[in-house]
């Protein structure tokens, strides 16, 4: 997944496809950080959102709100991430309850925390990079 | 040319994004940036643009609402990964899909499909007939053979009296500047209609020889004014 020599000296986290980082952003790692910062800004707002309508009930509201989040993790170079919730999007059109994904949630909503966990730790990262590079 | 747009899209770093990338081409301005459909419609209501980028699920007001509550056709991208929304999209002439996140190159080829057709009609707005190109040749159509002009996306069928119907490539927004404004009116953003040909109008439908047309709110007021009701 990670390709270092693609993408100068800075190296990301292996949950980061840095060719496709690459594909949308080239060398821009100022802009870059302002990606990481916006969606950081948003993170919690949009997972809010999902623990609510899973809470709520709301199946086609919950469907709604991880399609919602599903690109972010796009424009992060998440995209393992990013199938995941279209696989848990899929499966929200697939059964009755939002009960019946315990399971499935409870996974999600540990990857969405380890996530913002990892874009965090990219963000300060790409902060000292830039810092450097000025 | 400079394409005029408004980006219709409440998720941040997609609108930024879109944003940089509108910059970049230099051929786009950004007029104005929404993250819901009502403050996108209230700017619409006073300014016009040539496109739309538009996500279509968003709190409230989905986009198609939107393109149903505006009184002029824009070119219209969508900003979605939902192909369920497909049928809409050739409903609205959708031009293309974009697929969050996209790269500069998809944006660019994007881009292209909303350029005008021109090279394909020949007319000017005085003349009694147009020229389309369709099946690889030029043929005549005198305005008073054409009952109706109807959008097919990135296309258009003309439905002439005697019930041919000829399809070409070309949009009812670039039409709508080229046909005779004595003959033609748009009433919905998929339809022109000759008002010589008109049989009668029920609410919020046409009819021209069998064939029923709707009419949209915003357009509704220009038929009435048009029509020589007495």
């Amino acid at each position: 997944m990670n390709n270092p020599s693609d993408v100068n000296s800075f190296i990301f986290n292996a949950e980061i496809d840095s060719n496709y980082l690459h594909s949308l952003y080239g060398d821009d790692y100022v802009y870059l950080h302002e990606v990481f910062a916006t969606v950081l800004n948003d993170y919690e707002s949009l997972t809010d959102n999902i623990e609510f309508n899973y809470s709520s009930g709301n199946l086609n509201a919950l469907k709604a709100a991880v399609h919602k989040i599903k690109p972010v993790f796009g424009f992060v170079g998440m995209t393992a991430v990013q199938q995941e919730c279209q696989h848990f999007e899929d499966l929200c059109g697939t059964v009755a309850s939002p009960e019946i994904l315990n399971r499935d949630f409870e996974a999600l909503k540990n990857k969405m925390f380890q996530s913002k966990l990892v874009i965090e730790e990219e963000m300060k990262k790409l902060e000292i990079f830039n810092s450097q590079s000025a | 040319m400079i394409i005029s747009c408004i980006i219709v899209e409440d998720l941040q770093v997609a609108a930024n994004y879109l944003t940089n990338c509108c910059e970049k081409s230099g051929s786009v301005e950004v007029k104005g940036h929404f993250s819901n459909v009502p403050d996108a419609l209230s700017f619409l209501n006073n300014h016009t643009v040539d496109l739309i980028f538009l996500d279509v699920e968003m709190p409230g007001a989905n986009g198609f609402e939107l393109l149903d509550q505006i009184a002029f056709s824009p070119k219209v991208i969508l900003t979605t990964s939902k192909t369920e929304y497909a049928y809409n999209a050739f409903q609205y002439n959708v031009s293309d899909y974009l697929m969050k996140p996209f790269t500069y190159q998809r944006f660019v080829e994007a881009l292209q499909k909303i350029q005008p057709s021109k090279e394909t009609i020949s007319t000017n707005s005085a003349s009694d007939h147009i020229y389309i190109k369709t099946d690889g040749k030029l043929i005549r159509l005198n305005n008073d053979a054409i009952l109706y002009i109807e959008s097919m996306g990135d296309y258009v069928k003309f439905v002439t009296n005697d019930n041919k119907k000829y399809i070409t490539h070309n949009t009812i927004k670039n039409l709508e500047e080229k046909v005779s404004k004595d003959h033609f009116l748009k009433v919905h953003r998929s339809y022109i209609v000759n008002l010589h040909k008109i049989d009668d109008m029920r609410e919020n439908l046409l009819f021209i020889k069998g064939n029923e047309i709707p009419v949209s709110k915003a357009n509704k007021a220009d038929v009435f004014r048009r029509l020589n009701i007495v």
